[in-house]
């Protein structure tokens, strides 16, 4: 028989325990952004050689300007990733990310639609993976969690299965992690 | 009703194959024909000889493909409790749909099926149209009889998974309705925005328009007001002023038919927790929507409804998961909408789902926070306006710059009053909690949902905002999202655990 008495005090999301994401999350997202300025800057470097006017409009001072772009993003990545993290409750799991507008999303597994677990060729490399996890009537998944660990994925990927089977299963092994 | 054996449609069901596959033909097919329209546009001669060989095999073919398709066209409600569908001309596949999976049964019957009494049959498996099954051409008792059987099958699943239902399901409750008239149904021509969309439709072809109506009309128009010798000022200004004008007006009167089309005699009926429309001119829809499908209800007025003081009523079922919310709600078929209400009719329908239903004015709406209105003023009124008079300074005389304090004024005012309409109010009601989400500018939108039906929270907040003890919510649910800005971290907390322990702890299905 369900029951629904008045209560005083809920359970608080503001005092959980967020996990740091995996070790080598860092190097994934570096790497990607290497990915992305290395050739670019390769680019623009090449035309600046071959192409005169290109060269008398930039000014080698201004080329300097690029590898600052990277130092300062890289620096922004190490920061965004060290506030990210994620936690895995009996009944939902919340994910924290952001450094300037900071988000905690908070999603009921009961909500999960389904789940899905992405391996990029870095992250394989790495061992990492990208978890995502959707519910009814968003644009795209409510959670997108890259930056864990392969079996992190697959256990919480298991757990969102199980639930309301067994939801008390596997969660203080999983939150230890 | 229950057999093995493949049915055929009736020999009328070839008019909506015909329709049908034309329909997909200008939806789909003509864009990949465009490449072969320009090669014929500037390359062909004898333009209209060809066009029409062209056109008249594109109809034999069309015709020809519908009649192959209705010959392959083979359905069997199983005894197995499922809809089974044999299509396809190239391509043959089997649709089996199990009455489980089945979320409603709607019957549509179309102009031409009119003369011999015949309905389309339609299965939505998921709210999406992708997932529709259709049988055409099928008796109207036969559709009733299919949709009573799919729905009494469901009821008894949910019974058995929820025995305590059956006690209240034994007992039907009374029948209500409405009707709109379709002078009211005209009125949802006025205040929806179609009459913008059939503008911006014209768009792409709005220079050769205006060519045209240069040349042919606004030449004559202003010759004729130069005749008139009791007119003072610029009789090509006015010219053009009339034809914008009759171009408004036939934007409107193209939005009134396209509503009309939609919801003529528009009837609903609501009873055991469900609803029943049936509207449409060309195509009359019944749609059947039971009450707990419904994830939110979404009560609108713009500034013509305002005038009008109508109000749009829109209830929601799950959206496609790859479309945007809100155009999902607006173009999922399994929507239901109540054009045009009148107040008493919105409290008369919503009461009906919720009973507490009060006058959502008397509701104590939570307001954000102060600091929204300062960062809004400054992003959207201060920055836009210190910008606006550095470029006007540049450009014209120091005079000119006091003009830019009349849109700056404007933005002010815009700010507060979307300020002023921001809020949302919580109402408890034997035991149930419903959240009720306020925004709008001039015209009002309130959006109601019983708050186990969310899918998940957020909390956003800026590094300014966390040091002002400040954050905003951001609630997703199956049908769209609400958000509510700048709260007291505490409150935003507060209802975020709020909300989680509502959908954590109630056993209800939310759809």
């Amino acid at each position: 028989m369900f029951s629904n008495q008045q209560i005083d005090t809920l359970p608080r999301h503001h005092t959980i325990k967020f996990q740091p994401l995996a070790d080598n999350a860092i190097w994934h997202v570096q790497i990607n952004w290497l990915l992305f300025y290395i050739p670019l800057m390769t680019v623009i470097v090449a035309v600046r050689y071959f192409n005169q006017p290109f060269a008398d409009a930039v000014s080698a001072p201004w080329l300097l300007l690029l590898p600052v772009l990277v130092v300062l993003s890289m620096l922004y990545n190490l920061y965004s990733v060290r506030v990210k993290g994620i936690a895995l409750r009996e009944h939902d799991i919340a994910y924290k990310r952001g450094l300037i507008w900071q988000q905690v999303t908070l999603l009921p597994i009961s909500r999960v639609q389904h789940t899905e677990i992405h391996r990029g060729p870095i992250e394989r490399k790495l061992g990492l993976a990208t978890l995502r996890l959707y519910s009814a009537g968003g644009m795209s998944a409510d959670l997108h969690i890259s930056g864990l660990t392969d079996k992190q994925c697959n256990d919480i990927r298991q757990f969102v299965q199980s639930y309301g089977y067994d939801n008390h299963a596997a969660v203080d092994e999983l939150v230890d992690e | 009703m229950n057999n093995n054996d493949w049915q055929r449609v009736s020999p009328w069901a070839l008019l909506y194959f015909i329709v049908h596959f034309a329909i997909r033909f200008v939806k789909d097919g003509l864009l990949n024909l465009l490449p072969i329209l320009v090669i014929f546009v500037t390359q062909v001669e004898q333009k209209w000889f060809w066009g029409q060989v062209a056109a008249s095999i594109a109809i034999v073919m069309l015709v020809v493909y519908a009649f192959a398709y209705y010959r392959n066209f083979s359905y069997r409600i199983s005894s197995e409790n499922e809809i089974l569908l044999n299509k396809g001309v190239f391509k043959k596949e089997r649709l089996t749909l199990k009455f489980a999976r089945v979320q409603n049964v709607n019957i549509a019957e179309p102009f031409y099926f009119q003369p011999v009494n015949l309905v389309n049959c339609i299965f939505d498996a998921a709210g999406s149209s992708a997932q529709e099954a259709v049988i055409p051409g099928v008796k109207l008792s036969y559709a009733e009889h299919v949709r009573e059987q799919v729905m009494a099958f469901k009821a008894q699943l949910q019974q058995s998974d929820t025995p305590e239902k059956a006690e209240h399901a034994a007992q039907p409750s009374a029948q209500h309705t409405l009707t709109l008239s379709n002078a009211e149904i005209a009125k949802f021509g006025l205040m929806s925005n179609m009459a913008i969309l059939a503008l911006a439709a014209l768009a792409p072809f709005m220079n050769a328009i205006f060519d045209y109506l240069e040349t042919s009309l606004i030449a004559r128009l202003e010759a004729m007001f130069n005749e008139q010798a009791a007119f003072v000022g610029s009789a090509a200004a006015l010219a053009v002023v009339t034809v914008i004008v009759v171009i408004v007006l036939c934007a409107v009167l193209l939005s009134v038919t396209m509503a009309l089309i939609r919801f003529f005699n528009f009837h609903l009926y609501f009873q055991d927790n469900k609803f029943k429309r049936v509207a449409g001119l060309f195509e009359r829809q019944q749609l059947s929507i039971s009450s707990e499908k419904i994830q939110s209800v979404q009560i609108k007025q713009n500034i013509i409804a305002r005038l009008l003081k109508r109000y749009t009523l829109i209830c929601p079922q799950v959206s496609s998961g790859n479309t945007a919310p809100g155009v999902a709600a607006h173009k999922n078929k399994q929507t239901l909408v109540m054009p045009v209400l009148t107040a008493a009719h919105v409290q008369q329908v919503c009461r009906w789902l919720f009973p507490w239903f009060i006058n959502l004015n008397e509701l104590n709406f939570i307001k954000p926070e102060r600091a929204l209105l300062y960062k809004n003023t400054v992003l959207y009124v201060f920055l836009p306006s210190v910008i606006s008079v550095v470029v006007i300074d540049q450009l014209f005389e120091t005079l000119s710059m006091l003009w830019g304090l009349l849109p700056a004024s404007i933005l002010m005012a815009a700010v507060f009053l979307r300020y002023q309409k921001t809020g949302m109010a919580l109402y408890q009601h034997e035991g149930r909690s419903f959240a009720v989400f306020r925004t709008g500018m001039i015209g009002t939108q309130y959006r109601l949902f019983e708050i186990y039906k969310a899918q998940s929270a957020t909390t956003i907040s800026t590094y300014l905002m966390r040091k002002s003890g400040l954050k905003s919510l951001y609630i997703q649910l199956a049908s769209g999202s609400v958000s509510m800005p700048y709260l007291k971290s505490v409150d935003a907390e507060q209802l975020i655990d709020f909300v989680l322990y509502e959908i954590e702890s109630e056993p209800r299905n939310w759809f």
